[in-house]
């Protein structure tokens, strides 16, 4: 192991203060969770107090967190298998050409870069002159995915870039039908990477606001409930939310980072004898 | 053969079908019906089919618009150098200093776990982040560093600023570090062998072949900046705007057609913007 | 999340199915006989939506006890509420909304007007929102007044006509004076005019509200309020008289007079709360949540007087059947009383005084509307303190307030023109 350049303390340091950046909300808004009964959103802190915990679990002055967090949860798994799905169905096409391709390359870029006010007004004139309602499992779900998709495309392009296209050969000498091929030998490759895209996808359609304001319904997401509730008293148990999402999160990347260990030392052990016939 | 590669040609074309139907109903169809209404005229509440250039006379005649696209463009530059400084530096310690891709992994989730929380709570703890008796001017306060609240901090160009730059380094920090662990490292021995320093190194082999992951990073970033209104209108305190806020402020006031003219306005420029940016790279490869 | 308590509900079902069975007989629509009152009423759901202001999920859960059906309520912000009332009329049963959002969204057609003579409380509902009168000396202030948009010709009727017709466009449920909050412990002196919002003495610290039809009546007051300027109706400005009043504001604006604009109700709290601002306009509400948190702030009467709003409940032209029957009985149960009483111990006023009056405590009614100093002390309805005892409502009585009201939030005719100007100003 070489020892590290100077260069690593410097750049290290940078990348801390980066972190307290990110984190710098996410801080205060843990802070100020423990708000006193009669404390709100902001300083000066009136005690403290596990008040808003206990808070967030009765029925809110105004609003339906759960309601609304349990529709969020919802749309956001259904993005998230629709991405996955239509990212590697999209990702193994592009992979040759085909009439169209370019165009359809160059739409799925428009999507991502088209302002998400954009799609909100259209679908929601689409929506509205057609005749048709508007609700969160239809027009609020194609909105996010016009935002998703372009993401997970992009990863699945990127992935199988880099895809080795000898593995398909030597599984295809082998005698495989090309759906064997798939099944064994492209999905496991391309696996994490399907984490990754399930994980975007479901993190992107959860936070979702622009594109899902005017493509709702009358039911509210998450996001739009939360600013719903800002037209009354908010109090401190929004900050209370935000902690105990932190927190969810901080729990689910260590059971998935945990989950990877163990993995990995099962694979170590089952040491194999590849390469050792000599 | 031309058959085996006209069968490879139908298989991906149904493979990309449901691709191209969810783009064609959701993306396709809207922008049609916003270039359509852009030539109708509203009233208080419906609006009307006709075929007017009002809505786009307005729109050019008025010292407000070109106020607007200049703050636009403005926060979109800005945000732009910042991020690419500072996104890079994070890019290159992540590739170049982390040697485990565990480690790696760990310290990109970790990155992403503030934007778990929903972002609109995130936007109302700014304030009490960085206001006259917030964290940021008491400690600094307490440092004996300023003797009084530092007022800029919040409800200024800074304080979007601030706001974009946290929101979207990571967005330039993903394609760039994407691109920097495709880069050969034998490109780096070869450069040191050769008698290059740390600093011409960075200079003359890593940044040109990190060209096309910041190109994809800095399209990113801009669009996203371009397109924002809320954080815009959040962290200036509702005293700044650009066009997101223009065209948000007219769909609250049911001005569907105006708002359709100022999409079209905003959807172009930022097209032309990402044209001029992917001739300096072919996205297809570089990904 | 409901609570049912079976006493309640029985009594009142077995009450209103005895009620029910003469009403049919009959063939009666009168006072308090409700109409069809099957046992499968529980199964109707109506979807309200409106302002965080009244959406309140207490207000749902009383329904359940004492109406049996269900309440579902979605809170959005107002420029939404207009929107939504506007273009998606299947998407609600009955619209919270304020009048002048009635006056922009009434032609539409998506809500139905209502026959007030199944209103059991109509004729105590207060005269501000029947004749315009509060009193028989009243004037009648500027801008949209409720009942100059407050009847119409028939029951889908997309006018709005001058004298008690028959058909209400909204129910009126609630309304307010509003004035400028202060904090008076960082001010330091007292404040008697709406001009002072632009004194450069606040200078950094003073905000308004960045929606359009309420800031520019805000705007107006105070400009009036400086001298500048006499408006002959500040609810109906030309747009000579809009140039000069957005003029005056986007040079205070660029000298940096205030410190941030509002859009939304919890903004307000945190600006005063934190003390980043002195000086703004305010809702009611607000008021009191920033009281609540111990820090002093006082909703300024000032001489020039009151801009007041005032809003109700809007039946969805699409309800019918016994949906529709629910909606009224809903109405009625509002104007009876419970919702009433509950609104004014937020510091609102409810359109029927007289029954809400039944659901305060004596020294609630006393502090609350008559503007006498309290006895003990003044909770919320959720619990928190908002007045101690010897405390006087800012502003004193309900007719010192409500007399004292100048000017409607309104819609003018030139209100396209308005809202240009006022993205101007935003923009500046």
């Amino acid at each position: 192991m070489e020892p590290r350049a100077r260069s690593f303390y410097v750049l290290s340091t940078i990348f801390a203060f980066f972190i307290l950046f990110l984190y710098g909300p996410t801080i205060t808004i843990g802070i100020l969770s423990f708000q006193g009964e009669g404390g709100g959103l902001t300083f000066p802190m009136r005690g403290v107090s596990l008040y808003w915990f206990y808070d967030l679990f009765e029925q809110q002055a105004v609003g339906d967190i759960w309601g609304s967090f349990r529709r969020s949860f919802a749309l956001g798994l259904m993005v998230m298998v629709v991405t996955v799905v239509v990212s590697v169905m999209g990702g193994l096409a592009f992979r040759q050409k085909f009439p169209g391709s370019n165009i359809l390359f160059y739409l799925i870029i428009t999507s991502l870069v088209i302002p998400s006010i954009l799609i909100s007004l259209g679908v929601g004139l689409l929506f509205s002159q057609s005749g048709l309602n508007v609700h969160w499992s239809t027009s609020g779900f194609g909105s996010q995915l016009t935002w998703t998709l372009p993401f997970g495309l992009l990863i699945m392009f990127a992935v199988f870039n880099r895809f080795d296209k000898s593995y398909e050969e030597a599984a295809r000498d082998l005698g495989a039908t090309p759906w064997q091929t798939l099944r064994h030998v492209v999905l496991p490759i391309i696996a994490p990477s399907l984490i990754g895209v399930a994980l975007f996808g479901f993190t992107l359609s959860y936070d979702e606001f622009a594109r899902t304001l005017l493509t709702a319904g009358s039911y509210n997401t998450l996001p739009l409930e939360i600013y719903g509730m800002t037209t009354n008293v908010t109090s401190p148990v929004l900050y209370a939310l935000g902690t105990l999402t932190t927190v969810f999160s901080l729990i689910v990347i260590g059971i998935f980072l945990f989950i990877a260990l163990v993995m990995n030392r099962r694979r170590a052990l089952k040491v194999s004898d590849a390469g050792k016939g000599v | 053969m031309k058959k085996l590669r006209n069968n490879f040609a139908i298989s991906s074309m149904l493979m990309v079908s449901p691709l191209a139907a969810i783009l064609l109903i959701f993306l396709v169809m809207p922008i049609v019906l916003i270039v359509i209404v852009s030539f109708w005229r509203a009233t208080e509440f419906s609006i009307i089919p006709a075929f007017e250039f009002d809505n786009y006379e307005f729109l050019f005649g008025s010292p407000v618009t070109y106020t607007v696209f200049f703050n636009t463009f403005k926060y979109a530059l800005i945000t732009w150098f910042c991020t690419l400084l500072l996104g890079f530096t994070i890019a290159f310690y992540l590739a170049f200093h982390i040697r485990t891709l565990t480690w790696q992994i760990t310290l990109f989730l970790l990155c992403t776990i503030p934007f778990w929380t929903s972002n609109i709570i995130r936007m109302i703890s700014w304030i009490p982040f960085l206001g006259r008796n917030g964290i940021a001017n008491s400690t600094l306060i307490s440092w004996g560093v300023i003797d009084e609240p530092i007022e800029w901090l919040l409800f200024s160009d800074f304080a979007v600023i601030l706001a974009f730059v946290h929101l979207y380094t990571l967005f330039m920090v993903v394609p760039i570090f994407n691109t920097m662990m495709r880069i050969d490292k034998s490109l780096i021995e070869a450069a040191r062998d050769a008698g290059a320093n740390g600093a011409q190194i960075l200079w003359n082999v890593i940044i040109p072949l990190t060209k096309p992951g910041i190109m994809i990073g800095t399209i990113f970033v801009v669009t996203l900046v371009m397109g924002d209104f809320i954080t815009v209108r959040f962290m200036s305190g509702s005293q700044s705007a650009n066009v997101g806020r223009l065209i948000s402020n007219d769909i609250a006031l049911l001005q569907y057609p105006s708002a359709s003219a100022t999409a079209i306005v905003l959807l172009l420029t930022v097209l032309i913007t990402i044209g001029i940016l992917l001739r300096f790279v072919d996205i297809r490869k570089e990904l | 999340m409901t609570k049912f308590t079976h006493r309640n509900g029985l009594s009142r079902r077995t009450l209103l199915k005895g009620a029910a069975s003469t009403a049919v007989a009959a063939g009666a629509t009168t006072l308090g006989a409700p109409m069809l009152w099957a046992q499968n009423i529980k199964d109707v759901t109506i979807r309200q939506f409106g302002t965080g202001v009244s959406n309140l999920n207490d207000v749902a859960t009383k329904v359940k006890e004492d109406l049996g059906f269900t309440l579902e309520m979605t809170a959005l912000d107002t420029d939404s509420v207009t929107q939504r009332a506007a273009t998606q009329p299947n998407s609600f049963d009955i619209a919270d909304i304020e009048y002048f959002i009635a006056k922009k969204v009434w032609g539409a057609g998506n809500l139905q007007a209502m026959d007030t003579s199944k209103i059991a409380n109509y004729d105590k509902i207060a005269g501000t929102f029947r004749s315009g009168l509060l009193t028989p000396e009243s004037t009648i202030a500027q801008g949209t007044a409720p009942h100059t948009v407050g009847f119409t010709s028939g029951q889908n009727g997309t006018d709005f006509v001058q004298e008690e017709s028959g058909w209400m466009t909204l129910i009126p449920t609630i309304y307010n004076a509003d004035t400028l909050g202060i904090r008076p412990d960082l001010i330091g002196r007292p404040i008697s005019n709406w001009s002072e919002l632009l004194n450069p003495e606040f200078k950094g610290k003073a905000s308004i509200l960045d929606i359009s039809s309420i800031g520019i009546m805000d705007m107006a007051m105070v400009v009036e309020s400086m001298g500048e300027y006499t408006y002959p109706d500040k609810g109906n400005m030309t747009k000579e008289e809009i140039d000069l009043t957005i003029g005056i504001f986007t040079e205070a604006k660029k000298n940096g007079q205030f410190r941030a604009f509002w859009k939304s109700f919890d903004e307000s709290v945190n600006l005063m709360a934190s003390g980043e601002v002195v000086i703004q306009s305010m809702w009611s509400p607000a008021i009191t949540a920033v009281k609540s948190q111990g820090i002093p702030c006082v909703y300024q009467p000032l001489e020039e007087g009151y801009r007041s709003w005032g809003g109700g409940l809007g039946i969805s032209a699409a309800l019918s059947g016994i949906e529709l029957e629910a909606a009224y009985e809903y109405i009625n149960w509002y104007l009876s009383g419970w919702v009433g009483g509950y609104l004014m111990r937020q510091g609102y006023y409810s359109a029927v005084p007289e029954t809400s009056k039944e659901f305060m405590s004596a020294d609630e009614w006393g502090f609350w509307y008559e503007g006498k100093a309290a006895e003990g002390d003044i909770l919320s309805p959720t619990g928190n303190k908002l007045a101690g005892a010897g405390e006087v409502r800012d502003g004193g009585s309900f007719f010192d307030r409500m007399g004292s009201v100048v000017c409607w939030n309104s819609v003018m005719d030139e209100n396209q023109y308005m809202v240009r100007k006022w993205n101007e100003f935003i923009a500046a």
